[in-house]
């Protein structure tokens, strides 16, 4: 960990404008919860159906995208990663921070949110709230170490992270039931499940592949993406 | 011809063409962009990908049509079946079309020539509208070749293919318009696509919960509403209210009024276009 790099990294995530792309889905996923609650739908199913649909499955990937890739594509993107890799500071240090500030940002920017929108519709019933919240977060942490390798393998990283999560997770995930146990939202959702003691909720992965996967998913791409800053070569731009 | 930008080269004494030209030349140099043509391979996958994703469902239905003789997808409801890869198009290929120039900074040089920002934004407009039109169009030309091919009993559904047709055009124009200009809001690529899909998730996620609450809860009037919340649902409704196709919202649910979202159609594009404008009148100065 270092913490000028952090510093600098929230500095680019959240100055200027940049800020209103995290907020935006969080915001709108509360403002969705108080319409439920102001119009009476704020019963178990419709909640487990709205953290479902969008809090895990919408928000989430995307924020953990943002977040992810966010930390270190557009320095590479535009070149500046040649200021911060020409310092003496070890290259899997600078991999580590980057990507437990993307993990902050997705506690802050999607756990929580995720915790307050199941918050107001059921309160603390069935631990609804607290299981999405720890599942989001969990997810989260994945989605944070696989999208900062993406962000440091190539630099198509959004587009291909965007068709993985709307492709594979969504599309392929909705319709064949064997692509959902290679899924990072669908191992947060298990976990979720055994923390919710709700009826209308059951998650399709078991507990047992979800936790191993999630650790060995994270723990994999932070130390891959750490090898391959080591040896980074700054192409040209196309 | 007066020119700010001479540094002391030797003249051009050809022919001019004229502004039409440069403003085409521009037009068809964004285009070849978008598809990534004249640049690396590796920028050419991921347009060319989603293209062929477009065609599978037309494959399949011209085949549904010759071995089975079954129509599969209907023409009216292609755009709605497939908006997630057009959507994942759109946000991946419209920051190529406005990124560079911005993060470059090289529009003072674009104006230094005799092209006006109008017409350098009508530019990108139209070549992502016409690349979005490709995408959209291309299956549905092949669906309808096909159907020709195969002889289907009964006439030909030429009246749907052709509504479908405009009624993608129209879409097209709609998604170009919002896409660039939220696209031409930062001059990092990663953030413009990242930009563009948060913006039709919002909508595509948030719609059938917006509906099925009203629904659930008795308010039957506003409900048909939230769908012109969503492009590809909103260009749906125009079209089954000029063409009298079945909606292809979620369970086929109503649409609202057609004049309603009609107008409702023609302010967002004018609302996406009148951001664009006041964008670049920005970035023009910079």
């Amino acid at each position: 960990m270092n913490a000028v790099v952090a510093g600098i990294t929230y500095r680019a995530l959240l100055g200027r404008r940049r800020i209103i792309l995290l907020l935006l889905l969080p915001l709108a996923l509360i403002g969705l919860a108080v319409l439920l609650r102001i119009f009476d739908g704020d019963d178990q199913a419709t909640t487990v159906t709205l953290m479902q649909t969008f809090a895990i499955s919408t928000m989430l990937p995307l924020l953990g995208l943002i977040a992810g890739t966010g930390v270190i594509a557009p320095e590479i993107d535009d070149g500046t990663i040649i200021h911060l890799m020409s310092k003496p500071i070890s290259r899997p240090v600078i991999a580590l921070t980057k990507f437990v500030v993307a993990v902050t940002l997705l506690a802050v920017f999607a756990a929580l949110p995720t915790y307050v929108a199941a918050w107001i519709l059921v309160g603390n019933e069935d631990n609804i709230a607290a299981g999405f919240a720890v599942g989001s977060l969990a997810a989260g942490v994945a989605y944070a170490a696989v999208f900062l390798l993406l962000g440091v393998v190539t630099r198509h990283a959004v587009t291909i992270g965007i068709l993985y999560a709307l492709v594979w997770e969504s599309l392929v995930g909705n319709l064949i039931t064997g692509a959902r146990t290679y899924s990072i939202q669908r191992w947060g959702q298990a976990i979720a499940d055994q923390i919710s003691t709700s009826a209308f909720f059951e998650s399709d992965v078991s507990l047992s592949f979800a936790v191993p996967a999630l650790i060995v998913v994270t723990i994999a791409a932070v130390l891959y993406a750490g090898r391959r800053l080591r040896a980074f070569s700054l192409t040209g731009d196309e | 011809m007066s020119e700010i930008y001479d540094i002391g080269y030797r003249h051009y004494d050809g022919p001019r063409l004229g502004r039409g030209h440069t403003v085409l030349a521009l037009t068809a140099h964004s285009l070849r962009g978008v598809f990534g043509l004249g640049r690396p391979a590796r920028s050419k996958i991921v347009p060319f990908a989603l293209a062929g994703i477009m065609l599978l469902p037309a494959i399949v239905t011209v085949a549904m049509m010759a071995l089975i003789g079954q129509r599969g997808m209907e023409y009216s409801g292609f755009a709605v079946v497939m908006q997630a890869v057009v959507a994942i198009f759109l946000a991946a290929q419209a920051p190529t079309v406005v990124a560079p120039d911005l993060r470059h900074r090289v529009l003072p040089l674009y104006l230094s020539r005799p092209l006006t920002i109008v017409e350098y934004v009508g530019a990108k407009v139209a070549a992502m509208t016409v690349a979005v039109f490709a995408l959209v169009a291309t299956p549905l030309v092949v669906m309808y070749l096909g159907e020709l091919v195969v002889d289907m009993p009964g006439p030909p559904a030429t009246g749907e293919f052709l509504g479908s047709l405009l009624m993608a055009l129209v879409l097209a124009v709609l998604l170009s318009a919002f896409g660039l200009a939220l696209a031409s809001f930062t001059p990092r690529r990663g953030l413009g696509v990242a930009s563009v899909i948060t913006v039709y998730l919002l909508s595509s996620a948030s719609v059938p919960l917006l509906y099925g609450m009203m629904v659930n809860t008795g308010n039957d009037a506003i409900a048909p509403w939230a769908w012109v919340l969503n492009p590809f649902w909103l260009v749906d409704s125009v079209q089954s209210w000029l063409f009298g196709t079945p909606p292809h919202s979620i369970e086929s649910a109503a649409y609202p009024s057609g004049a309603g979202s009609t107008a409702f159609l023609l302010v967002l594009i004018a609302v996406g276009l009148g951001a664009l404008a006041l964008r670049y009148r920005k970035a023009a100065a910079q």
